[in-house]
């Protein structure tokens, strides 16, 4: 006989597995810092998601709003995420990164900076943007497309 | 015969069938208290009604059975460390309590409140008569704690084992409430099994070899009674115990302790055929608790870690045709326990029951069958909480008494088949 390792490790023991959700929806908090991701959030805010939110910093210290326009306050939003995400583009102004990284820290929420478009920016433009968000960002992404924030929220169960 | 869908009905027991949904209302053997040794112990994979779960105990004592594979990566909890309250993954150290809810995902920042929006399924695991219990139903129809004598006798009274029977649960059932075959699968070992032998009432079974069956209902299940001759022209009945949907309990021989049978489904081809042997008003003497640790009466000997009997079909049950033919063995097959469970897995994971041709002693399974197939039904459709769940039902004996021919034997004998604490059971 198979040890047990084996035996449950195959094809016809995989369909035995409970099928019950395991998790609830995390509060996900998707936050433009600039401009230029801006565009990328704005975007990403028009498709259904299960529980993500999508904000607008890049006017930091001016507002900050969501995608309907309402106005949102930075500190109490990244406060009461599971998770936020940073969007930034290379070379651009990350000023509100230091603010949601404090509050977050304060409330120990997760966070995660996403630099989009760095293949045709410049080594200089990538390197200004990361060094704002890497004193806050518990992961740092750098990602050529934008569209790979649809599959990094998707898994994330966003 | 038994209609295909009928068949289909009884036998599937995996989450969201009827028969699953039934089982699910029990407090159902998971594994034996020996499983979980002691605190902080290594997980066991457990499979019931085809659910795959971890079983582990805690820092404190604490029995936890939850979903095997970790929320984050789906891998198995098995190869996780049992430590400081909880079982942590091997994988990226996510930790879990006995709920199954995640206390520590190491990647978080510490105090995140992350950990909380993941949680295994789990179930409940109590300790009882030396047995973990689990109830995989609603939370709000979660019955009492079972009340079976054998799992509330003193510890001394009572010892339970386990083998992994390689069919569905219904072969098992219906072969423990089969009483016309003890006189041929079983009568070479009457006589010299040390939890059946010496019996005043074994001449009788022995002796009359075309006994009479009556089927009659009880509140929880059946009374199966088997007639055969005895002196001065009274009747030696045997009376069989079965309770809905898995328990049996097999008549008593002399003061020998009570036995008797749950078969759990696992998944719809395998089971565990869980065995308890008892004595209501004694401790088990050592020489019965070796009997139960060598395999001999309803027990069977099996591989400590897998709990495989060592007899099974990868080696032919060790079938004996010299003691067959010596008459020492009726089927070749050594022990009654294996001797059972050698033609039930002889049958194939789930027999076709449309081909049977079933005799009028076979009356027992016909009517459990119907009873079955009732409570099925009223669950689904209704609602109506299925017989077996009363802890009534669970206070009953089997018994073995000899009686006029004149006397019903379910008036006759109606004290002998209660349960009640300090009383000799009604044997011959």
């Amino acid at each position: 006989m198979q040890s047990e390792s084996a035996r449950m490790s195959s094809r016809a023991e995989a369909r035995f597995r409970i099928q019950e959700p395991n998790s609830r929806a995390r509060a996900i908090k998707v936050i433009a810092l600039d401009t230029a991701s801006e565009a990328i959030v704005s975007r990403l805010a028009a498709r259904p998601w299960q529980s993500a939110t999508f904000l607008s910093a890049a006017a930091f210290p001016g507002a900050t709003r969501d995608f309907s326009g309402q106005p949102k306050d930075l500190t109490i939003e990244a406060g009461t995420a599971d998770l936020v995400v940073m969007v930034a583009s290379p070379g651009g102004e990350a000023h509100a990164a230091s603010t949601i990284g404090e509050a977050c820290s304060a409330r120990r929420v997760m966070t995660t900076g996403l630099v989009v478009g760095a293949n045709p920016a410049s080594e200089e433009a990538v390197s200004k943007t990361l060094s704002q968000l890497r004193p806050w960002s518990l992961m740092l992404v750098i990602a050529d497309p934008d569209d790979y924030i649809d599959d990094m929220l998707t898994a994330l169960r966003a | 015969m038994l209609k295909k869908e009928h068949s289909d009905l009884l036998t599937q027991t995996g989450p969201g069938t009827p028969m699953g949904q039934m089982f699910r209302r029990y407090w159902i053997p998971a594994l034996l208290a020996e499983e979980l040794p002691e605190n902080d112990c290594p997980p066991v994979r457990v499979k019931l009604l085809s659910e795959r779960l971890l079983a582990f105990r805690d820092s404190q004592g604490r029995y936890g059975l939850i979903d095997e594979f970790c929320a984050h990566r789906g891998v198995s909890l098995w190869f996780g460390r049992n430590e400081d309250c909880g079982l942590r993954c091997s994988y990226h150290g996510w930790k879990y309590d006995v709920s199954g809810q995640c206390i520590d995902v190491p990647s978080e920042p510490e105090g995140s409140e992350f950990p909380r929006r993941i949680k295994l399924k789990n179930y409940p695991l109590i300790e009882l008569g030396g047995i973990l219990w689990t109830y995989m139903g609603p939370p709000e129809a979660q019955p009492p704690q079972p009340e079976w004598e054998f799992a509330t006798v003193p510890q001394t009274h009572t010892i339970s084992t386990k083998r992994l029977q390689e069919c569905n649960w219904l072969q098992g059932l219906e072969g423990g409430i089969d009483s016309s075959h003890v006189s041929f699968l079983h009568r070479s070992d009457l006589n010299t099994d040390p939890l059946f032998r010496n019996a005043p009432g074994n001449q009788f079974n022995l002796s009359d070899l075309r006994p009479v069956f009556e089927v009659v209902e009880s509140p929880g299940g059946l009374y199966i009674g088997a007639r055969r001759n005895a002196d001065n022209g009274n009747y030696y009945w045997r009376i069989t115990q079965w309770v809905i949907p898995n328990f049996t309990m097999i008549p008593p021989r002399g003061d020998h302790s009570l036995h008797g049978h749950f078969w759990v489904p696992i998944d719809d081809d395998n089971c565990w055929t869980w065995s308890y042997e008892y004595h209501p008003t004694r401790p088990l003497t050592e020489e019965e608790l070796t009997a139960v640790r060598e395999g001999k009466g309803v027990h069977a000997k099996a591989d400590p870690a897998t709990y495989r009997p060592l007899a099974n079909k990868d080696n032919d049950y060790l079938m004996d045709r010299a003691a067959q033919k010596a008459g020492k063995t009726f089927s070749g097959v050594y022990g009654f326990g294996m001797q059972d469970a050698s033609l039930q897995e002889s049958m194939g994971p789930i027999v076709d029951r449309t081909k049977e041709n079933l005799v009028p002693t076979d009356n027992g399974i016909i009517m459990a069958r119907y009873r079955l197939l009732i409570a099925v039904k009223a669950l689904a459709d209704k609602g109506v909480s299925p017989p077996g769940i009363d802890t009534t039902h669970q206070k009953v004996r089997s018994a073995a008494i000899i009686l006029p021919p004149d006397q019903p034997f379910k008036e006759a004998a109606k004290d002998a088949f209660v349960a009640r604490p300090a009383v000799a059971p009604v044997s011959v």
